[in-house]
């Protein structure tokens, strides 16, 4: 693991000389890491350490060095590996779907919350007061009854 | 809550998980097995990695196939490419052919892996991985030997260089040639 990281770091440290003059801010390979998958371990690139992963760390590195933008890499890698080996799905087509059902999902949640609610704190108020409790029980209540009636 | 609107809200929440559960189910019948042994191989068509045109299993039919599914990346199918190479020089001029699926993997690593390994059997770029998937590969190297029928005589899950695979990979090539 120890070489395969420092085969990664020198590929980057060879290529930064001539890459020192940049015409753009240059990315970085830790801010394209959590952006871009392993294509064989379904994780993101900085959770990796496989053979696979290894090797696009390398791409990425040689490319950053040469200047490349982020957006340039990523191209790259999605006409090598397809969409897939990007983390997030694209902003188009059938992908947004990804980024706006949740929101949807969301909204309608709060919003049947809401009305739920709503109706709770109106039945509430609708309703009479619970009727008082004598806490006697038949017996003594009856016996009560007739002991008043004979009074009137 | 009126009758009516607690019924359109079972009848959501009810159609909520029933959508939830086909997507299970049909998760579970699109789960991609190996095609098992006697079956025909799943035919496909690639582009060939190190140029123009492409190359389809159909187009091979009538000789004995070895597919071997490689990345550049992968260690076992560097110390494998040795032994297809020289399995490929052996058998080929009995009519067998060799075929290289590369996948997952960028093609210019690719391309510097086959000539670092002066392989010379065609090789074909299977981008994501499509075609490795309809044969259920799950980790690279693997090896399928199909006879000139384009049926599965053996499937290799692993570097044919394995001590086991090994006598099986030339129990198959000595079966089809």
């Amino acid at each position: 693991m120890i070489v395969r990281l420092l085969a990664v770091m020198a590929a980057a440290l060879a290529l930064a000389g001539p890459a020192a003059a940049c015409a753009h801010p240059r990315t970085s390979l830790a801010a394209l890491e959590g952006q871009v998958m392993c294509p064989v371990c379904h994780t993101t690139l900085d959770q990796s350490n496989s053979q696979a992963a290894q090797q696009i760390k390398t791409f990425i590195a040689q490319r950053i060095a040469k200047c490349w933008t982020a957006q340039q890499i990523e191209t790259a890698l999605v006409a090598n590996y397809g969409q897939a080996i990007l983390a997030e799905p694209s902003h188009k087509g059938f992908d947004l779907l990804a980024w706006w059902l949740p929101i949807v999902g969301v909204l309608v949640g709060a919003i049947v919350l809401a009305f739920g609610v709503w109706r709770w704190s109106r039945r509430q108020g609708d309703e009479p007061p619970p009727a008082e409790e004598s806490g006697l029980d038949d017996e003594t209540e009856r016996k009560i009854d007739e002991l008043l009636a004979g009074m009137e | 809550m009126t009758g009516r609107a607690k019924l359109i809200g079972q009848v959501a929440a009810l159609a909520c998980v029933a959508g939830l559960l086909a997507l299970l189910v049909w998760k579970l019948a699109h789960q991609r097995h190996a095609p098992p042994v006697g079956s025909a191989a799943p035919a496909f068509t690639l582009p060939l990695l190190d140029g123009p045109g492409s190359v389809s299993l159909t187009s091979l039919r009538g000789h004995p196939v070895v597919l071997n599914f490689w990345a550049s990346w992968c260690l076992p199918c560097k110390a494998e490419a040795r032994v297809l190479e020289r399995d490929w020089k052996r058998y080929g001029s009995r009519g067998v052919q060799f075929v290289g699926v590369d996948s997952d993997d960028l093609s210019s690593e690719a391309r510097r892996f086959v000539t670092a390994h002066r392989l010379t059997f065609p090789m074909l770029d299977d981008g994501p991985g499509g075609v490795k998937g309809s044969y259920g590969i799950s980790q690279v190297p693997e090896t399928y030997v199909l006879d000139a029928k384009g049926k599965i005589v053996a499937h290799l899950a692993g570097p044919i260089t394995d001590e086991g695979l090994a006598s099986q990979f030339q129990a198959a090539l000595k079966e089809v040639a």
